[in-house]
């Protein structure tokens, strides 16, 4: 295996390189971050953030993004909170009302983008702001306290596995089986590797584009959901910022702001536990509180870098050759039985 | 190589599987294709072969739905058929394999060969793995590709990508299948290995379209075969019947109707460019000619001789291993346009959409693009008037017609010809020593064309080596002063104007030896 | 035999059914109409008298001089910081560190004019030290000259921030917004941590004084500055041959890379304005509040305000297409716009909503625009 293929192999594979060098790093320098404990709740408090994350990665394996996911969250967590604290509503009424909201949001996003054919960034750009407005003055910029059933239910476990780590699994499983064994997954994938041969290819491009934002509308509501259950509280600043680390999360497990590239498991799952655990670990070694989101953009930095330098790669080693080059080693299939490893 | 008689005669009495009854295409008034009758058998591989701009994609794009006839029909099985999207031509049974594939190389091969057919678990929305991949077995024997079907499409090699998109179509049970240019990035044995699937196919009773340059792979593997000239039959019948040089004399021979301006050879001048074993791997090879001042340099090659890649090799656009290249004396670094600019190189590019004009800008800002860091006026400022008045100057010196006298109107808006004489406007403000010309007469009519052809004995007059790239060979052999033929990447003959036979120049062309001059890894 | 314009052996044209751009000869002479004003470079300006005359009759005091003098306030800075948007849009990106830049100038330029400042706020910063001397004065405080140098400190910082993320952008090929957006993301937590959320005060008198309104708000160092940078920018745009190559590197790159267009180097410099004009628009605001303030990194307000008032001026987010008076109406559509809302008496969410909604609409018109050039 020369040079080269090394190199390749490593940025296909870069999620759970990166992974492991940070945990190690991390361990290495505060003993107390390899407790148990402290990664469970490492894990804990990443599956919102996760569960977000996963929608986020539906959207960029079209080659898409979106920049709304905050404002979704807060938006649909006070619409939930309301209806909890004004309306006596329970909390299952107002868990539906909440994806709802979500997927409301992801069809005007979905609708913009789809239909009147805008740009994506600037499009969730703006429903970034005008929904946090809205949702802002449907609270009167006040906080929105949640019946302490919400709170157990955060804090609460089954089988020893804490609610929030479980809804994430969940999420992660049955987004991964959608992307993987679905119809619908397999066009994904295919619309954000090309979507004029999908066209051609008969595959209903718009129709997936849409759902994607949907799911990712519908995510954002859910991980806000399962983040307010562990806070009890919606507060003013709710979500924000919190699409730079879906979006981190979804980079640095795999997925291609490029499309067509990227997985839910382990991919984006290890990317959120991943920003997670650099926030937690430079908390752990008491690095300086202004020195924190340093550390975090510089790292999200080097995940967009990545995945630039993993695109021209790859680029230019398909690049069309017209000859056949007489001592050119030829691979042949017969010599490979696996698909490739599940990371790319 | 001839269909079994049992299929022969089977199909006798039955409807050809396809017919074309006199089909025909216009552009802009200008005929692609004209008059063209064709019958296909089922059990029959039919080979169409023609030069570039014959016709033969257009034909093709009619079949499969991309393109509308203008006049003559099309029956499939004696039925009209008159597809209005490529998805009728595939309800209709036909196929279309493009030279570009159209695969997703981040799905699995099951996946591609399937992509709108996964079969379902019974009541879920979950695709049936076991089915799916039982399915695509069966296709993939049937093609004869002994690969896990749960591979990714993009770890293949070029030539199980091109058995792969055979087995789409064999998935939607195509009963008539194009091929267009497929062996064209393939090894001699995964050639061998696609003959052998497509002959079984036409045993099975398909038929089968194989366009192709490779003369050789024709004889081997035709039925039948077709001979398209400026978009009109001129000629076919049984493989049989054929061999090279008859296919080749049939595609040439027509009667010039362009007319080129005289041609004075002169003295020729010192070498301007001197190219020496100039190499890519996969792309050139060995590449070692010279340039002459006032010579005008033709280059033919069909498509995938490697023309191009040589000339944006030349300019500095793409990489090269090894070779040296010298303009005027220097050797020139060739690793950024913008130094092959300094040195006084320029390139028409074959694209002038996608790479030679600014679609949307004016004509004078198109005109004024290459030289502007020099000619701009001089001061802090660029001197608008002075940029229009030189753009007026070389308009008037190519007979460019715009509507706009101030020649502010949007590239966009001008034909074709006007188009092209833009960009060779750009150019040649500076009077470039070497100017390379790729496809320069594409997409524009036969007045605009020797208007060009004019511009171009000027500048050779004054002192500029035009290294001229073209498919059109009559072009080439009416203003070449010396003709090299490319092939497989590499300069595989050259004619000086004493020597001009088109037969022997299409025979280098599309010669392409059998025996494998590539040693196979494993075998 | 003449080849068809557009057909060629190796490209089947489009398929029929295809993506066709409307054609707007089709519609009606009020479609017609409709289309030209659109196109027109005076669109948004006619907008923003007509928003005018739309919120006068609620608010009469819109048309009072102090509150033209305020307008004007807010136009200038605006204005600068837009022109160096209206550069990365041209070719085709968009600049979203900008109020990152903005803050980390005001920081570092502050730092170096303060005549001092609380030892015990700023002890622990990095700024101690550095530019910050032992007694908590900047480093060149006192001095005549500290006022210039410290404008030449800011802008350096701007040219240093636009230089880094261009060069990375053309370089790696990254998404512009993407990178941008990174940039935001660690240049506001830079400011932030140079003074650990401080502001730095006791700035120079001088300073304050380009913030002064002036004779009717007109005859003021902040108009003077933002007029220069305005004409200087629109003349380099349209008058020299950078500009040129800005705007064939925005329409089509690889044509550009073929004539000859350096075109990193262009990507490169117009990142380098960006952050310049980010940095001076520093300058006036941060002279306006008279301190160093990194808090400006987290002003989304801001953000919004660049990004709309380019965007609905006309410059498209699809590159190759701008003019600096087209960003000079829409940032008057814009202070207009804040204006209003703040006079309305709106709360700070409702403007969001307003200004969400108008980004939005700006975004969609651009896509009208380049569907009626048939692009």
């Amino acid at each position: 295996m020369n040079g080269r293929s090394l190199w390749v192999l490593a940025l296909r594979n870069a999620p759970l390189l990166l992974f492991a060098i940070i945990f190690l790093t991390f361990g290495t320098l505060s003993e107390r971050f390899l407790e148990l404990q402290s990664f469970e709740n490492i894990v804990k408090q990443a599956s919102f953030i996760g569960i977000v994350a996963i929608g986020m990665t539906f959207v960029m394996l079209t080659g898409g993004i979106d920049l709304s996911v905050g404002t979704n969250m807060y938006l649909s967590a006070v619409v939930a909170g309301l209806l909890m604290q004004e309306l006596d509503a329970s909390p299952w009424i107002a868990f539906v009302a909440c994806i709802a909201v979500g997927l409301a949001f992801g069809a005007v996003n979905a609708f913009m983008i789809v239909r009147l054919r805008m740009v994506p960034f600037i499009v969730t750009l703006g429903t970034l702001v005008a929904g946090r407005g809205l949702a802002l003055l449907i609270t009167e910029s006040r906080g929105v306290i949640l019946p302490s059933e919400m709170l157990r239910f955060g804090s609460g476990d089954l089988f020893g596995v804490p609610n929030p780590i479980l809804v994430f699994v969940v999420v992660a499983i049955v987004a991964q089986v959608v992307l993987v064994r679905t119809r619908l997954g397999r066009h994904v994938y295919a619309v954000g590797f090309d979507d004029k041969s999908a066209r051609k290819a008969g595959i209903g491009v718009d129709r997936t584009l849409a759902t994607a934002y949907l799911v990712c509308g519908a995510c954002a509501a859910l991980g806000g959901f399962v983040s307010v259950s562990q806070l009890g509280i919606v507060n003013p600043g709710f979500g924000e910022f919190t699409e730079l680390y879906a979006i981190a999360a979804a980079v640095l497990g795999g997925a291609s702001l490029f499309g067509g590239v990227g997985t839910v498991l382990p991919g984006t799952v290890l990317g959120a536990i991943l920003i997670q655990m650099v926030q937690s670990g430079l908390v752990f070694l008491r690095v300086d509180i202004y020195v924190q989101p340093l550390v975090q953009a510089a790292i999200i930095f080097l995940a967009v870098l990545l995945d630039s330098v993993r695109n021209s790669t790859l680029r230019n080693l398909d690049r069309r050759k017209i000859r056949v080059e007489p001592t050119a080693a030829r691979s042949t299939a017969s010599t490979r039985s696996r698909a490739d490893p599940p990371t790319r | 190589m001839s269909a079994p008689a049992s299929a022969a005669s089977a199909s006798a009495a039955s409807p050809p599987a396809l017919e074309f009854r006199g089909l025909g295409k216009r552009f802009f008034g200008v005929p692609a294709v004209s008059g063209v009758d064709l019958e296909l058998r089922h059990g029959e591989i039919l080979c169409l072969i023609g030069e570039n701009g014959a016709g033969k994609s257009t034909m093709m794009n009619m079949l499969g739905g991309v393109l509308a006839p203008d006049a003559g029909e099309m029956l499939i099985g004696g039925e009209p058929y008159r597809p209005a999207k490529p998805a009728d031509a595939s309800e209709a049974g036909v196929a279309f394999i493009h030279q570009e594939l159209n695969l997703f190389g981040n799905l699995t091969i099951a996946e591609n060969i399937l992509i709108n057919t996964m079969p379902r678990l019974p009541g879920l929305p979950l695709v049936n793995r076991r089915a799916l991949r039982r399915e695509a077995r069966e296709v993939l024997d049937a093609i004869g590709l002994d690969i896990s079907p749960d591979t990714k499409v993009d770890a293949l090699a070029p030539g199980e990508k091109q058995l792969v998109e055979i087995g789409k179509a064999l998935a939607a049970d195509a009963r008539i299948i194009i091929l267009d240019e497929p062996t064209t990035s393939l090894t001699n044995r995964e050639t061998a290995v696609l003959f052998e699937l497509l002959k079984r196919l036409r045993d099975e009773g398909r038929s089968l379209i194989y366009i192709s340059h490779v003369l050789a792979d024709v004889l081997a593997l035709a039925d039948s075969i077709v001979v398209l000239r400026d978009g009109e039959r001129v000629g076919g019948g049984p493989a049989a019947e054929f061999d090279q040089p008859r296919m080749i004399a049939t595609m040439v021979g027509r009667s010039i109707d362009q007319l080129f301006p005289p041609r004075e050879v002169g003295e020729l001048g010192e070498p301007v460019l001197e190219v020496e074993s100039l190499s890519q791997p996969g792309i050139v090879r060995d590449i070692s000619f010279t340039l002459r001042r006032k010579e005008v340099l033709g280059v033919y090659g069909l498509m995938g001789a490697g023309r191009s890649e040589l000339a944006r090799i030349l300019f500095g656009l793409d990489p090269h291993a090894s070779g040296t290249v010298r303009v005027a004396g220097d050797v020139t670094p060739m690793s950024d346009p913008i130094d092959s600019i300094a040195r006084g190189m320029a390139f028409v590019t074959e694209d002038r959409r996608d790479e030679g004009l600014l679609m949307d800008s004016s004509i004078v800002d198109n005109m004024s693009l290459v030289s502007l860091p020099r000619r701009g006026g001089g001061g802090l400022f660029l001197d608008a008037k002075e940029l229009q008045s030189t753009a007026l100057g070389m308009a008037e010196r190519l007979s460019l017609r715009s509507g706009d006298p101030t020649l502010a109107q949007p590239v966009r808006s001008l034909s074709g010809g006007n188009q092209q004489k833009t960009v060779i406007g750009k150019w040649v403000i500076e009077r470039p020593d070497v100017l390379i010309m790729d496809e320069p007469t594409r997409g524009i009519d036969v007045g605009a064309k020797y208007e060009v052809f004019t511009i171009m004995n000027a500048l050779a007059a004054e002192g500029t080596g035009i290294l001229y790239i073209s498919s059109e060979l009559e072009e080439l052999l009416g203003v070449a002063d010396r003709l090299l033929v490319m092939n497989d990447g590499m300069v595989v003959a050259e004619f000086p104007r004493e020597a001009f036979d088109s037969e022997r120049v299409l025979a280098a062309a599309f010669a392409r030896e059998q025996s494998a001059t590539a040693t196979e890894a494993s075998a | 035999m003449a080849t068809p314009t557009s057909v060629t052996d190796d490209e089947p044209p489009s398929p029929p059914s295809g993506k066709q751009p409307r054609r707007h000869g089709g519609g009606g002479t009020a479609a017609r109409l409709a289309a030209r004003l659109l196109m027109s470079d005076r669109f948004v300006l006619y907008l923003t008298v007509l928003l005018f005359l739309a919120v006068l009759p609620f608010i009469p005091r819109i048309a009072s001089a102090g509150n033209f003098s305020n307008l004007l306030s807010n136009f200038w800075p605006l204005l600068v910081i837009a022109v160096g948007q209206t550069y990365v849009m041209i070719l085709g990106g968009i600049d979203l560190s900008q109020i990152s830049t903005i803050a980390v100038a005001s920081v570092v330029g502050a730092a170096v004019m303060t005549t001092g400042v609380d030892p015990v706020l700023f002890e622990k910063t990095v700024l101690w030290g550095t530019l910050l001397d032992g007694d908590g004065a900047g480093i060149l405080a006192g001095h005549v000259w500290s006022m210039p140098a410290a404008l030449v400190l800011m802008l350096a910082t701007g040219a240093a921030i636009g230089a880094l993320l261009g060069t990375i952008i053309a370089r790696f090929d990254i998404p512009a917004f993407m990178m941008t957006l990174v940039g935001l993301l660690f240049f506001s937590a830079v400011a932030v941590w140079l003074t650990r959320s401080e502001n730095i005060t006791r700035l120079p008198e001088a300073y304050g004084a380009i913030a002064d309104r002036g004779l009717f708000g007109v005859l003021s160092w902040s108009a003077l500055i933002a007029v220069v940078v305005t004409v200087a920018a629109h003349l380099v745009l349209s008058r020299t041959v950078f500009g040129r190559w800005v705007f064939a590197t925005g329409m089509n790159r690889r044509a550009a890379i073929v004539s000859g267009v350096p075109v990193r180097r262009v990507i490169l410099w117009c990142f380098v304005i960006s952050g310049v004009c980010a940095a001076i628009g520093s300058v006036l605001y941060s002279a306006r509040l008279d301190m160093g303030r990194p808090a400006f990194g987290d002003n989304l307000n801001l953000l919004l305000d660049i990004i709309g008032a380019t965007v609905i001026g006309g410059t498209s987010l699809f590159g190759g297409r701008g003019k600096i008076i087209w960003t000079v109406y829409g940032v008057m559509l814009f202070v207009l716009l804040s204006n209003a809302l703040n006079l309305l008496n709106l709360s700070y969410f409702t403007v969001f909503i307003v200004k969400g909604c108008v980004i939005l609409a700006a975004a969609w018109l651009d896509v009208k625009r380049r569907e009626l050039l048939a692009l």
